[in-house]
Parts: C-alpha cells; sequence; structure tokens
C-alpha cells in the first residue's frame, strides 16, 4: 500500500488527467474510485483501522452510488463535466476498499522501519527508528507511570488498549479483535464466520447408475488367490509342521576344505610377476635373553642408544641379560613390532634389488704384473739440492748426461745427472719459468724463460771444439739477415750484453708479456714461446737461423696453456683451458679439436710415435686421447688426489709418467701397438713418493731420461730428485 | 614412416599407478582401498624411474602401484560386498536410530557375509606357496591368542586364533618337525621345517599382554581375518596329510583347566568321512562339522574311554599299541627321515610350576619326550611328581627343596640348547643355581671375518662338526690377555714377512741369478718365476732396492693403482661393498674388543670403581 505523500502526489496528477483526457473513461472512474478511498484514509490518522471498521451499509451504498453514476455517465456523455462537479461537490467520505488477498498484517503501514532491532537500543535517542524515506521518527511524548495508570483508569478502553513497542504508540483494539483473541483463548475456532457444520454439497452423486460406465467383466485374477502368497503360506507351513526355523541357515564358523586339492600339480602361471615380501629378519645372538658377555653394550654405547632417535637405531632393542628364564619380563613392544612387519608387508614399496654375492676382489681388474713390465723407475737414487725456491722446469740434455733446472730463485742450474754436482749456474732477473733443451744433438744450446724474455743459451765446457763453433754460427748467423728479413713488431732479436755474454747467452728476444712456455721443434731450428698476454701474439714461433719471428693464428680462442710442435708431423699444438687444438702449419688448417671433458687443462705430451696424446689436468684427471680414433679419450684415468701438473712420455720406452701436487709421481705402462686393431695398453705400474709439498703445490715438472728408464722431478720443496 | 608415439601412453607412465588414482579408478574409499590390498596381498612398488612414473613429478612421497594390480582388483568380488556392507551399516543405523528394533533386528540377520576362499586359492597356487607365506600367519594368531578381549578384538576372534594356532603347533609336535628354538628378551623364536619349508614364529613370553594404543587395530585385524583362514586351510591340509580328522576336537573340560595345547583330541577321521573326503564333497565335510551337539558329546566321552584304556595323552603318541595304529604307521612315516633328531626320545621330563609349561611341553613333545607337569597349574598331567618314571626335572628356582635322587635337576634352558645342539647336552652345566652358559641364536650362520663368540666353538666342537670348526678363525685360541696384541691383530701378516726378511740373504743371492737365466730362457714370465721361486724372491727382491719396501705396502698400492683404472659405475659397487665390507669387520672388532676386555678383567679383577661401568 502506498504511503501518505505517494498518494496525495498521486491525486493532483489524477485531476489533471481527467482535465486533459476524458476518453478512457473506465479507467479513469476506476482511478477515482481508488483514490477516493485513499483519500479518505489522509483524513484522519485512524483512517486506517475506522475504515476497516466501516458498516455494511455503508459499503453498499457506495457501491450504488457508484453505479449510477456510470449510468448517467454512459447516458449523457456531453454533461460529464458538470456532472463530474456535482459529483465532487457531493461526494463524502467513503470506506476503505478492502484489498482482499493481502489484507494480512505483514502489508500494514509501519512508520518505523528498523526491522528486528530491539527497541532498547534506540532508548537513549530523541528517535525510535526511521521511517521509508529514511528520516528519523521522533519518540513520542511518553506518560509516566501516574498518567499511566490514572489514564488506565479513566479510560474504558484501557482493557483493550495494547502498546505498539516498536512505534511507541498505545493501540487501540477493534472489537472484532477483541473477539477473535476470546475465541481463541476459549478455543474455539478464531474466525466467527466459519461454520464447521456445513451442508454437504454433493460434488459427485451418491447415488447408484442403472448402467456401469465401463462393460469389462471383472478380471479371473480378483478371483484367484495368489500364487506366491501361496508358495510364502507354504513354505511356512512346512517350516511349522516340521518345527524349523524359517530363516534362511547362517554358516557359524568358516568351513575348511582342501583348497590345493584339485590341480595341485598343475602349476598355475600367475601373469603379474610377483614379488614375495622378504622375510622377518631372523634374530642373531644380541637378541638373546642370556647372550655371550660381549655383546652387551656398554654404558656409554647403552646411553648412545637411548639418545638417538628410534627410527635410526641400527637395533631396536637394548641387549639384556637374565640369570634365569623366569626373570625374563615380557616385552612391551611385541604387538608394536608385529603391527610395523604387517605395514611393511603392505605399504612399503617392494622392488628388487639384485644381491651381487660377488667377492669384492673379482671387480678389480686383472692387470698385468708390473714385475713383467720392467724396467721403470721404482725409487729415488739421485737428489739435487741447491735451489732455494721452486723448481718450476727441468730438462735433460740430449746426449742423457745433464740436466737443467729453472726455479723461483730466479737461477738456471746445470746438473751433471750421475754425480748430482751441480756444474753451472745462470742468474737471470727474473722468475725462470721454463727451461728445455735443444733436441737437435748436433747443438749444444737451451732456451730459458724468464720475465718478459726468452734466451738463448751455450753452456760451458759440455761440448767438444768443434761442435761449440757450429752452435756459435748457428746461432749467430741470424744478426746478419736480421735487418732485412720483416721483424715482428712485438718480438726484437737483441744481442746479448757482456754480462750475459760472459755466461754464455747468445740470444735474447724481447717478447710482449711474461714468457710462460718455451718449447722447441725436433729438429732445433724453431721454437714456439708463449707468453701470458692475450690475443693472437701469445703464441709465436721463432727461427733461429733467421732471427726471425712469426705469429701464426690471427685470431686464438680460449687462453692459451701450453704449446708444442708435433714430433713426427708438421703440426703445432696449442692447447687452450678447455681443448687441445692441432693445426697443421703447412696448409695452415686446424686438424683436430680435442676435448678431455676437463675444466682446466695443465699440461699435455705427445707419445713419440705421434699417434697418441696424454693430456693431465688441474681436475685430477689424465685423458688418453688416441688422435686415430676420436677427439673424446680414448680413457680417462683419475687417481691423483691433487691436480696434476705434468705428464710426460718417455721417448724410449713404453712409459709415462704424470706427478700431481698430492706429492706422488705415478708411472704407467702406455705401451702403443703398430697393430691397428689392437688398442692402446695402459698398465699403472709404480706410485713414487719422495717430494714434500709445500703449501698447496707438490711436484711442478717431470721428464724422463732420453735414453735410460729414469725419470725426474722437481717440486715446490725445492729440490730435483732422479728416479731410476 | 612408423606411428609417432604419444607421450604417456605407453612405458612407465603407464605401467604404474598412484594411488590417489587407484582409489578414484576403483571408486572405493580409503580404508576399504587399504582392506582388499591386504586381502589380496597387494603391494605398492617402487617405480624404475619416479619421474616417469609419476607423469612429469618426481615427488618422493607418492606410492605407485602396477596398473596391472589395480585393474586385477577391480575385478574382485569383494569390493561389491564391502558396498553391500557399507549399506547395511547404514539401513541398520537408520533403523537403530528411529527406534524400530524389529527392523533393525531384522537387518542386522541379514548382515552381508563375505569368505575369503577364493583368496587364499588365487594367492597361493600351490599347498607350498602358502607354506612359504605362514611365518607371519603363525606369529600374529599366536600373538593375538593372547589379547584380551577389547573392542578391537572380540573373544571370538581370540578364541579361534587360540584354535588354529593350537592346531598347528599340535601337527608341528606330532610330525616332530621343530627344528629350532631361540629364548630371546623378545619372546621365543621357533623354527619348523614343513615340507621342506623352514617356518619360523615368534611367540611372547606367557604374560598378558596390553592392546597399545599407537597401533591401527583395523589394520590388524584385516591381516588376522586373512590369516584366519589361511591357517584354517593349512591346519586342513596338514591334518589330512597326516590322516587325522580336522577340525579336531576341544575338550572343555581339559581346556578350562588350562590344559593348552593337550586339550585337543586329535582323532582319526571314520572310514565313511574318508571315502566322503576322497570324493571330494565340500558338504559331506561341513556337515560332519555340524554334528548336533549331542552327537558330539558322544563322541568326546568315547574319546575320553580311549583315553582312559590308553593311560595319557602324552604317551599316546608313542604308544604303539594304542587304537590308533594307523595313525602312528603315518606318523613314522612322515617322521621317519626325523627321527634321529627326537632329542628327548628317551627321556620322561617333569615341569616345575615356574617354568614356561606351554613352550616346554611344544618342544620336548616334539620331540620324543614325555612330560608331566604340576597339577596346580593345569589339568592333564600323566605324570605325578613323585613318579619313578621320571628322568629329569625342570626347575627354574634358585634351590630346590626335595631332591629325588634317580632324576636329574636343570634349568630350562637345558630343553631349548639340546635342541639346537641337536643332542641332549651336559646337565651339569645347566643344575639349579648354576651360572648358565650363553644362549646363542641358532640362526645364525657364520662367515668368513664374522666374529664367532666362544661359546659357538664350544657348541659346534661338541656337537661333532669338526668340518666347519675347522673352517671358522677361533676367536679364543687368540691370547687376549695381552691387549696391544690384539690392537695390531691387522698388523700381523706384516711383522711375519718381516721377520722374513732378515734371512741370510748373502748365501741366497748366487743361485738366484742362476735360477732366474734358467727361467727366462724357459719362458716363463718374471712374475710366475717369482711366484713358483717363493718367499725366497721377495727376499732378493727387496735387496736390490735400497730402500726396503714392506710387502703389504706394494700390495696395497698395486690394488689401489688397480682401482683406479676401474671405471666409474664398477668403482661405486665397488666403494659401496668395501664400506659394507668395513662395517661388518669393525663390528666384528668391536665384539672381540669386548670379549678380550671382559677376558681381562676376569684374569686380574680390576677395582671396583672401573666394574661398575662394565657391568650391566
Amino acid at each position: 500500500m502506498p504511503t501518505d505523500s505517494e498518494s496525495e502526489s498521486d491525486d493532483g496528477l489524477d485531476e489533471e488527467e481527467i482535465d486533459e483526457h476524458d476518453s478512457d473513461f473506465d479507467t479513469l472512474l476506476q482511478a477515482v474510485a481508488h483514490d477516493q478511498g485513499l483519500g479518505s484514509g489522509d483524513d484522519s490518522d485512524d483512517g486506517y483501522i475506522e475504515g476497516d471498521s466501516v458498516d455494511e451499509d455503508e459499503e453498499d451504498e457506495e457501491s450504488t452510488n457508484i453505479d449510477s453514476e456510470t449510468e448517467s455517465g454512459y447516458l449523457t456523455k456531453h454533461s460529464f463535466k458538470d456532472d463530474m462537479d456535482a459529483w465532487k461537490n457531493e461526494r463524502k467520505e467513503l470506506a476503505n476498499i478492502d484489498p482482499v488477498y493481502d489484507s494480512d498484517s505483514s502489508t500494514e503501514e509501519t512508520t518505523n522501519t528498523i526491522g528486528n532491532v530491539p527497541i532498547e537500543w534506540y532508548a537513549d535517542y530523541p528517535h525510535i527508528g526511521y521511517d521509508i524515506d529514511g528520516k528519523k521518527v521522533l519518540k513520542p511524548m511518553t506518560k509516566d507511570q501516574l498518567d499511566t495508570f490514572l489514564s488506565n483508569a479513566d479510560d474504558p478502553d484501557a482493557f483493550r488498549t495494547v502498546r505498539d513497542e516498536l512505534n511507541q504508540t498505545d493501540v487501540r483494539l477493534t472489537d472484532k479483535e477483541v473477539d477473535l483473541i476470546k475465541r481463541i483463548q476459549s478455543g474455539q475456532i478464531p474466525d466467527a464466520e466459519y461454520d464447521p457444520y456445513e451442508p454437504t454439497v454433493e460434488w459427485f452423486t451418491s447415488q447408484k447408475m442403472i448402467t456401469p460406465l465401463t462393460g469389462a467383466p471383472e478380471p479371473k485374477s480378483r478371483f484367484i488367490p495368489s500364487k506366491w502368497e501361496h508358495k510364502m503360506v507354504m513354505k511356512l507351513v512346512r517350516a511349522f509342521r516340521k518345527n524349523k526355523s524359517t530363516q534362511k541357515p547362517r554358516p557359524e564358523a568358516p568351513k575348511y576344505y582342501d583348497i590345493w586339492a584339485e590341480n595341485e600339480d598343475q602349476e598355475q602361471s600367475d601373469v603379474r610377476s610377483r614379488l614375495p615380501a622378504p622375510k622377518m629378519k631372523l634374530p642373531d645372538h644380541s637378541e638373546s635373553y642370556n647372550p655371550p658377555g660381549e655383546y652387551l653394550l656398554t654404558a656409554e654405547e647403552e646411553k648412545e642408544w637411548l639418545e638417538t632417535d628410534p627410527d635410526e637405531r641400527k637395533r631396536n632393542f637394548l641387549p639384556k641379560a637374565y640369570n634365569s628364564l623366569r626373570l625374563v619380563p615380557g616385552y612391551d613392544r611385541f604387538v608394536q613390532e608385529r603391527f610395523q612387519r604387517l605395514l611393511d608387508l603392505y605399504v612399503a614399496p617392494r622392488k628388487e634389488i639384485k644381491k651381487n654375492d660377488i667377492d669384492i676382489e673379482s671387480l678389480i681388474p686383472k692387470l698385468p704384473d708390473p714385475r713383467d713390465l720392467q724396467p721403470y723407475p721404482t725409487q729415488q737414487s739421485q737428489l739435487y739440492a741447491g735451489h732455494t725456491g721452486r723448481v718450476r722446469s727441468i730438462s735433460v740434455d740430449p746426449s742423457g748426461l745433464w740436466l737443467l733446472s729453472g726455479s723461483d730463485d730466479k737461477t738456471v742450474r746445470l746438473w751433471e745427472i750421475v754425480t748430482g754436482r751441480c756444474a753451472q749456474i745462470w742468474k737471470f732477473d727474473d722468475v725462470v719459468q721454463k727451461v728445455a733443451w735443444n733436441p737437435d744433438k748436433d747443438l749444444c744450446l737451451f732456451g730459458v724463460a724468464a720475465g718478459d724474455n726468452a734466451y738463448i743459451a751455450i753452456p760451458d765446457g759440455l761440448c767438444d771444439q768443434t761442435r761449440l763453433t757450429v752452435t756459435e754460427e748457428f746461432v749467430k748467423a741470424g744478426f746478419g739477415n736480421s735487418k732485412d728479413a720483416e721483424q715482428t713488431a712485438s718480438v726484437s732479436w737483441n744481442k746479448p750484453t757482456s754480462a750475459q755474454q760472459e755466461a754464455g747467452i747468445e740470444l735474447v728476444l724481447q717478447l710482449g708479456g711474461t714468457v710462460k712456455d718455451l718449447s722447441w721443434h725436433k729438429k732445433g731450428n724453431y721454437f714456439s714461446t708463449m707468453h701470458s698476454q692475450t690475443g693472437n701474439t701469445a703464441v709465436i714461433i721463432h727461427q733461429i737461423s733467421k732471427h726471425q719471428s712469426q705469429i701464426p693464428f690471427r685470431k686464438l680462442k680460449g687462453l692459451v696453456q701450453r704449446t708444442m710442435f708435433h714430433p713426427t708431423k708438421p703440426w703445432f699444438i696449442v692447447v687452450t683451458q678447455r681443448y687441445v687444438r692441432i693445426y697443421n702449419l703447412m696448409q695452415q688448417e686446424l686438424v683436430k679439436s680435442l676435448d678431455p671433458s676437463a675444466k682446466w687443462i695443465s699440461s699435455i705430451d705427445v707419445h713419440p710415435q705421434g699417434d697418441n696424446v696424454i693430456v693431465g689436468t688441474y681436475d685430477k684427471k689424465l685423458a688418453w686421447f688416441d688422435l686415430d680414433l676420436s677427439t673424446k679419450p680414448y680413457k680417462t684415468i683419475r687417481y691423483h688426489t691433487q691436480a696434476i701438473r705434468q705428464v710426460h712420455f718417455s721417448r724410449k720406452y713404453p712409459l709415462f709418467a704424470s706427478c700431481s701436487d698430492d706429492g706422488t709421481i705415478q708411472v704407467f705402462h702406455g705401451m702403443v701397438y703398430q697393430d691397428l686393431l689392437h688398442n692402446p695398453l695402459v698398465v699403472p705400474l709404480k706410485i713414487l713418493r719422495g717430494h714434500e709439498t709445500v703449501g698447496p703445490l707438490g711436484i711442478l715438472d717431470c721428464t724422463f731420461h732420453p735414453t735410460q728408464p729414469w725419470l725426474f722431478s722437481s717440486g715446490a720443496d725445492q729440490t730435483i730428485r732422479l728416479w731410476t | 614412416m612408423a606411428k609417432i608415439k604419444k607421450k604417456g601412453a605407453s612405458g612407465g607412465a603407464v605401467k604404474y599407478i598412484t594411488r590417489t588414482r587407484a582409489i578414484r579408478k576403483l571408486q572405493v574409499t580409503l580404508a576399504d582401498f587399504r582392506r582388499i590390498c591386504i586381502l589380496k596381498g597387494i603391494y605398492p612398488v617402487e617405480p624404475k624411474s619416479r619421474k616417469k612414473a609419476g607423469k612429469g613429478s618426481s615427488a618422493a612421497h607418492t606410492t605407485f602401484y602396477y596398473t596391472k594390480d589395480i585393474k586385477f582388483l577391480a575385478h574382485e568380488p569383494l569390493i561389491e560386498k564391502f558396498r553391500e556392507n557399507k549399506i547395511f551399516l547404514r539401513k541398520i543405523q537408520k533403523a537403530i536410530g528411529r527406534q524400530e528394533w524389529n527392523e533393525a533386528k531384522r537387518i542386522e540377520k541379514n548382515r552381508p557375509i563375505y569368505t575369503l576362499d577364493h583368496l587364499v586359492r588365487e594367492r597361493y597356487p600351490t599347498f607350498n606357496d602358502a607354506l612359504r607365506d605362514i611365518d607371519d600367519a603363525i606369529s600374529m594368531l599366536l600373538l593375538f591368542s593372547m589379547m584380551p578381549s577389547t573392542k578391537q578384538i572380540s573373544n571370538q576372534v581370540t578364541e579361534e586364533c587360540r584354535r588354529l594356532s593350537g592346531e598347528f603347533l599340535h601337527y608341528v609336535m606330532r610330525t616332530n618337525s621343530l627344528r629350532k628354538v631361540f629364548l630371546s628378551i623378545k619372546g621365543i623364536y621357533y623354527q619348523a621345517e614343513i615340507h621342506g619349508q623352514s617356518i619360523t614364529w615368534i611367540t611372547p613370553y606367557q604374560f598378558a599382554q596390553t592392546a597399545p594404543t599407537d597401533v591401527d587395530f583395523r589394520v590388524m585385524r584385516t591381516f588376522l581375518e586373512f590369516y584366519r583362514t589361511l591357517m584354517g586351510f593349512v591346519n586342513f591340509r596338514l591334518f589330512s596329510e597326516i590322516n587325522l580328522a580336522y577340525p579336531p576336537k576341544i575338550d572343555e573340560t581339559m581346556d578350562s583347566n588350562g590344559a593348552g595345547l593337550s586339550a585337543l583330541r586329535i582323532e582319526q577321521p571314520k572310514a565313511d568321512d574318508l571315502i566322503a573326503k576322497e570324493e571330494g564333497d565340500r558338504s559331506e565335510g561341513s556337515a560332519k562339522k555340524r554334528k548336533p551337539k549331542g552327537d558330539q558329546q558322544k563322541q568326546i566321552q568315547r574319546m575320553s574311554d580311549i583315553q582312559a584304556k590308553i593311560g595319557d595323552i602324552v604317551g599316546e603318541d608313542q604308544d604303539p599299541s594304542s587304537a590308533e595304529a594307523t595313525a602312528e604307521d603315518t606318523k613314522d612315516d612322515v617322521s621317519a627321515n626325523t627321527n634321529s633328531r627326537l632329542v628327548f626320545s628317551n627321556q620322561t621330563i617333569y615341569l616345575s610350576r615356574e617354568v614356561p609349561r606351554e613352550s616346554l611341553i611344544f618342544v620336548i613333545n616334539g620331540l620324543g619326550g614325555k612330560v608331566g607337569w604340576d597339577k596346580s597349574v593345569a589339568a592333564g598331567s600323566p605324570y605325578d611328581e613323585n613318579d619313578e618314571r621320571i628322568t629329569v626335572q625342570i626347575s627354574d628356582r634358585p634351590v630346590q627343596g626335595h631332591q629325588f635322587l634317580n632324576r636329574v635337576y636343570v634349568q630350562p634352558q637345558w630343553v631349548y640348547d639340546s635342541v639346537n645342539a641337536g643332542r641332549l647336552l651336559n646337565a651339569e652345566n645347566y643344575a639349579i643355581g648354576a651360572k648358565l652358559p650363553p644362549h646363542l641364536s641358532p640362526f645364525v650362520e657364520y662367515k668368513d671375518g664374522d666374529y664367532v663368540p666362544e661359546a659357538a666353538h664350544n657348541f659346534l666342537a661338541a656337537e661333532g662338526f669338526e668340518g666347519e670348526v675347522t673352517n671358522l678363525k677361533p676367536e679364543d685360541r687368540e691370547d687376549y690377555s695381552d691387549d696391544d696384541q690384539s690392537d695390531n691383530s691387522g698388523n700381523d701378516g706384516e711383522s711375519e714377512i718381516e721377520g722374513e726378511s732378515e734371512v741370510d740373504e748373502e748365501d741366497v743371492d748366487e743361485d738366484l741369478y742362476q735360477n732366474e737365466l734358467e727361467a727366462e730362457s724357459a719362458g716363463m714370465s718374471y712374475s710366475e718365476y717369482q711366484k713358483s721361486a717363493g718367499s725366497k724372491n721377495t727376499a732378493t727382491k727387496r735387496k736390490a732396492s735400497k730402500v726396503p719396501v714392506k710387502d703389504g705396502d706394494e700390495d696395497s698400492e698395486l690394488k689401489q693403482m688397480a682401482v683406479s683404472m676401474m671405471s666409474k659405475k664398477q668403482r661405486r659397487l665397488y666403494d659401496n661393498m668395501k664400506r659394507a665390507n668395513t662395517q661388518k669387520a669393525e663390528e666384528a672388532q668391536t665384539l672381540r674388543q669386548r670379549k678380550a676386555n671382559l677376558k681381562s678383567m676376569k684374569s686380574k679383577p680390576p677395582p671396583a670403581h672401573k666394574m661398575k661401568g662394565k657391568k650391566k
């Protein structure tokens, strides 16, 4: 039902409509009627309740009134306006129209819209809630108790007045409502108008008709007793006769029989592969109630057992000894252990593990007995002491009588191999990185890499006069044509100073950076140097006879570690940090790139026959390459516990050795067969120990004697040793 | 072109299935899945590659099953039974909730039942398969026969467990198939040999077991359910093999008096029953079982008459003149090869009341002895304490009040040790009040390098197995009084060789060169020559090297070098094996050390405060 304000505005609008359009008369009439009904409510506050109690006859009067109006309207359309005015003048208050179906209390006007909120919450406020427009509903005047009492005493309607807490108003009940309450109280039907004893209305006739609606005869089944019922009854009857229970007998206990009787012999193949659960572990002596004394734990072990987590214990019980059987108590974890076993049976994943019941020794490969592969160096037989710094490099002269060594004490020493006498000392300005004898037996000179220079020197009194002159001529021949030959900018071939000349130094090559490596071509005319400078100038090849240097590479990939000439082919080997690259100098192309899959290569040597290469790495591995086979190692061996510093092939014997920072040298038998079908045979022979490790460094260089199965090694402990 | 393979359509991805997916596939609850897995013997497996099986995920905790196993489960009629049971429970709860008691009773009567017979047949196609797997079954039955009846375990279940385990023990006893016994601190282990299968089980000591709370009894019940069925069938088969009626009847009066095993009334099946059995008529068998109660009473009556005539049940087994001559014959057939092991065959043994009666009766009877026991413990003892025939009395008291002169008094361990030794041991060591020799596990098999306790030596030597004893390195021959020596035992060989090297080398030298030359001309390799030349050569070799190198060092160096030549895979295997061996050796070494300590303490008793730490 619309609120008051709405109905007012509606009123105005409707009047205008009436003025303007008089066409839809019917609707208009209804609207007017409706408005008036509502309008009557406007006039007084209690209109709703009064409207409800409008007398019947009043309503009748009203309806007749409207009827007459409509009739007149239809008859005389022209006088409508006059009639309307008349009607307006005459109109009287009409009762509320009963809105029939939705007239229940829920549609009653409520001024306060706060809903279910307890009214006490508004006790401290001037208002008691909000109306539908959100405006505050002010608290009405409240009477004090005396006033209430007096008004109750005065008012004859006090008994029918109830308090509407929500709106804080007193509501006077109508007669009808009072009557309703009274009826409910007395247990009567609340609605006074309801007649429980209405006369019956026969919706369908109770009289029998003469002819049936359908002519079908009664089916036979209506006359025969049910077969199934009969069966059930008979079952009961029989049971009664036999004095037996009618219930199905239920098996009390499982019946056992010979379940494997039928096809015992016939092997039933289970398609699914089954892994039978392992059997329980059988107990050992320690579980005995009276074990031998040694199986009992000591106090400390017992404490340790108690402190370890139960899941990590090796045994799940504490061994104990009892003097007699009657003293043995019950085992308190028996049920738990059974349960654990059951869990193992059904939740533990099963996996077949092949138990290799093999002798551990049989795993070790059978190698040929080292004694059959003699000779090889087995023990130390000479010690060359004198250096005061790490001996970085050693070299044996081609005749096998003299040994050169270069050290961190900035000296190069010449040793007589057999006696261990120091024959000569050269002093340099920088740490000596490398010494190398010229491999040509006719010449008698060696190269030294120290600081930024490479020196070529002739030792005193080692060779006879003819060789000496040949050597000197060979070295100095280049001075003549050095001017006109095209020079590499970074290299200058200098004459030694007088002091140097005195010591036997014949040539000084000044290079761009610290020279790290120097290696000779087998013919003795060429040598290569490698210095720390990056870029393509790191590797330079020098020709002594012409005093010429050339840079073989336009571009160099990686950090170069070593360079060397191939012993049999015109190949040049460059070792970078990860790869070994072999170049053909004649054709000027890359022949092979070997990958030992190491982090950092330290050293390399080529087998005298030229087809096999060994590479030592700082990550403790030694890789053997067969150049005919692959760029991957034929064998990778890892036996040193520290970085490998140097590897070396013996020129005469099928031996090679590696030395490492762990202070050991390992000697191998490395036989290469001419027959291509045979793989190289690599057999470890001997571990030589003797050098001391100084800090992280152990043995820095090792080299074989050119003619004997002897091995020289030099280390960070400032000594050089001969192993025979 | 070959067909393109789809990912995850073959191999590990389809071979395995996770538990969650299996449950979803079978449409059962997790609890039902567990039950069905237990009953059907389906177990999780470890896939070869977790990543492949897990379709890319390599989570460590996922459980995998074979997909085939799960497919196989899907056909199991039991799953349907489980569903029926679920419905049944729902119905009965509903009825109870509505207080419709009659309806509830009616539903209760129609409780769905299922049997596990087909599972036994399916899991164990042959009888031997079943025998292989009954270790856990017997252990479980024996445990549950001692459990108190609680909410989780009903009295009927306990009773059935007791009956089934009793029957099995009776079979073992009757066929003398007991082989080994071990008194552990956890319980008593027994090992029997049936049909060539070693069956080991453990029974707790006779104390009231308590149901612990940290154990899932649903799992145990499910296992027990299957084990009961299995053992029923196994027992039936075992009994019928020695021509006995199954199930044996239980003498109720004896049983109620705590007679235990001896309460079983064993009888031959009647002739018609045998025929019926031959026909393989199951219903006949079951009809026999469900004999009217009166008939059963009569049977027992008749049996006890026979018993009275024979004298006693225990004697019955050995008495050839008994009414059960045929049974004896079959029994003899079964145990013909085991007769030599009948340790107690001529003994009549009386048990005092403080000894574990059940276990001792089982062991002694099972190995041919006759047993009597105190009346106050249980009824039915065939011998009185004063009986003249008693040869041995087993007692576990520190002192015995009255001692009969014509019998030996021993502690119970004597019986068990005699069983393990296979003969009667000297009773003096086991006399009452004496310090018992250690009780060793008969299940330990010694390998090279294992620690063999002193007692085992005595045992094995006394057993007459000289061959084995010589194979074993005797630990007690070493003199442990010297601690230093035992510490350096690893270096023994080395010191010997060092001693050898002191042999005068000068004399040998000249011959040696000659020999070498000869050998070389014969085409012998140097190592072979050395081997043939023997110890002389080692001396010369050492002479050749100025710095003497120890032989052991050289060998280990050679080994080290050889190991360095192994491939990575092989080296890992080698390292693992080596570690395991070292561990084992260390354990043995610890035992040796402890033994040495004990010995040294015994020889010169240290001050009291030192003792305290050692003695436990």
